[in-house]
């Protein structure tokens, strides 16, 4: 077992409990539902998170090394480094670009890829907190990730302009596509219901 | 100022008199379809029969020359249903010399809401017949952050019901229902992100009717969608940092749905408002509160752009009476 926990994270469905050399997360009961249905969904939410995970991992996207999966809880590596959202220049950007498209092409969605659930720890993108991921290789999954993440730039960065550019001449290294991708944001944009 | 509201999307036939300050008179005449469920054209003809009798009722309460607009459920709803009180709005307008607002009815379930609480900024979770949405503003409009992929919670509720030989409306009945059980079947629970699906329950409530007691199905029914929906607005208030959650629109009167909102208000320290039943159910003083905010910022529906809109939306809708 760690020492010590260092800080903890709640979230909506969530609490992650940051320690010197792991992090776990621990999917709380809700006791608005009623307990059969509690547990199923955090079970099969538990074991899915965890293998969306590693299978995103096995092709080539850095994320947390899974360490144990227990019933609600998944432990897993602590990656030391800096959130995105603080250190984030135009390199960084292009690289988070390379790194989404390597997930996309996994047929993987994150479902939450805001500059917040990404860690740069020795010049690598670590993406963190696959909670919404799903297996899903759709435009509009892609879109949606994509749209996620510039909607997380505009909030907290002055210069998002040059960021999104260099995301996307990141994202368009491998994926082909990324002409149709751009215009599924800007259709997704202009449904206006995303944060 | 003083504006006559006439409310006809499905169900009820409601015109309503309304001040700033309250509602001044309210007359309602709802369809109660002889059997099956609300039939359009059935509930279209009754709108026609009665609308000149409900409006009757609300001019002969005041001196007709003191109102001030005229405004009318445009839409979502039942196009037969919608064209019915469109034409009478229009008439009334032309007749009084007054100008014309269309009405999102959807925003004006919140408006009358915020009218009657002190919520400024809620998080909404809109549960009827036809729609099951979570909304909230943002930059000039009701932003829908989560909504059903297919069918509404009311809709899904009510196809089961009638399958199991329950009357319209079933959602009060299969409430009742439910309260006679604890046994949890498991049924589709689809949350994808914020949106979520009800049809797989409706399939499975009626699959289930083979093999399980109806107490055991309905409340299986409800607790599976009722989850989805309360997780949803847990995800949607955690996210936008709002700590008030406001329920509306007819289904929002099921008791066991007000529970399990307020429960996870409470254990995130948010506010929970669950309005009277008057108001969550569809009614003319909506209509009227809200355009009278419309009329109040400079917003009329000229007579070419007055017609039904069936699918109107809520972000279709420019707010300008909320500041900032």
């Amino acid at each position: 077992m760690d020492q010590g926990i260092i800080e903890v994270v709640t979230g909506a469905e969530a609490a992650v409990y940051i320690q010197t050399h792991s992090v776990i997360k621990k999917r709380v009961p809700k006791k608005y539902r009623t307990a059969e249905l509690d547990i199923k969904l955090r079970k099969e939410r538990t074991k899915l998170e965890a293998k969306i995970q590693s299978d995103a991992r096995k092709a080539g996207v850095p994320t947390p090394i899974i360490r144990e999966v227990n019933g609600f809880d998944i432990t897993m590596e602590r990656v030391e480094g800096q959130p995105v959202s603080l250190v984030i220049n135009e390199t960084i950007a292009e690289q988070i670009g390379e790194v989404l498209c390597t997930l996309h092409s996994a047929g993987i969605a994150h479902g939450d890829p805001t500059t917040r659930n990404m860690i740069v720890s020795n010049t690598r993108i670590y993406l963190i907190d696959f909670g919404l991921a799903s297996y899903d290789r759709s435009l509009e999954a892609r879109g949606v990730d994509v749209h996620v993440f510039f909607q997380s730039l505009e909030a907290l960065h002055e210069n998002y302009r040059a960021l999104k550019k260099a995301f996307l001449a990141g994202y368009g290294k491998k994926c082909q596509d990324v002409e149709q991708v751009i215009s599924k944001v800007e259709e997704i944009k202009g449904r206006g219901r995303y944060l | 100022m003083i504006v006559l509201g006439l409310e006809g999307t499905a169900w009820n036939l409601s015109a309503s008199l309304v001040s700033d300050d309250e509602v001044l008179f309210e007359a309602n005449s709802a369809y109660i379809p002889t059997s099956g469920g609300i039939h359009p054209r059935e509930a279209a003809q009754h709108f026609a029969s009665n609308v000149i009798g409900v409006i009757g009722e609300v001019l002969s309460s005041t001196d007709p020359r003191s109102i001030e607009g005229i405004a009318f459920s445009q839409g979502p709803g039942f196009g037969p249903c919608l064209r019915i009180v469109g034409t009478a709005a229009r008439a009334l307008a032309l007749k009084l010399g007054v100008p014309l607002v269309g009405v999102n009815h959807c925003i004006a379930h919140i408006e009358v809401e915020r009218w009657k609480t002190d919520l400024l900024d809620p998080m909404v979770l809109y549960v009827s017949g036809a729609n099951s949405q979570v909304l909230s503003y943002r930059q000039k409009r009701y932003r829908i952050l989560g909504e059903t992929l297919d069918i509404g919670i009311g809709n899904c509720l009510d196809k089961f019901a009638r399958s199991a030989g329950l009357r319209h409306p079933g959602g009060p009945k299969v409430e009742r229902l439910a309260q006679e059980s604890e046994r949890y079947l498991p049924m589709p629970y689809v949350v994808k992100g914020m949106d979520f699906s009800f049809s797989g329950i409706a399939t499975a409530a009626q699959e289930a009717m083979k093999s399980a007691s109806l107490e055991d199905i309905c409340y299986s029914f409800q607790e599976t969608a009722f989850s989805m929906l309360v997780e949803v607005c847990e995800r949607a208030l955690s996210q936008t940092d709002k700590s008030d959650l406001l329920l509306a629109g007819g289904v929002g009167a099921n008791k066991r749905l007000q529970e399990m909102l307020a429960i996870m208000c409470s254990e995130r320290g948010a506010r929970f408002f669950a309005p009277k039943t008057e108001y969550l159910q569809d009614n003319g003083a909506m209509i009227a509160y809200t355009g009278l905010l419309m009329l109040s910022n400079g917003v009329h529906t000229p007579i070419t752009d007055s017609g039904a809109n069936p699918n109107f939306r809520p972000d279709e809708v420019e707010v300008l009476w909320i500041k900032g």
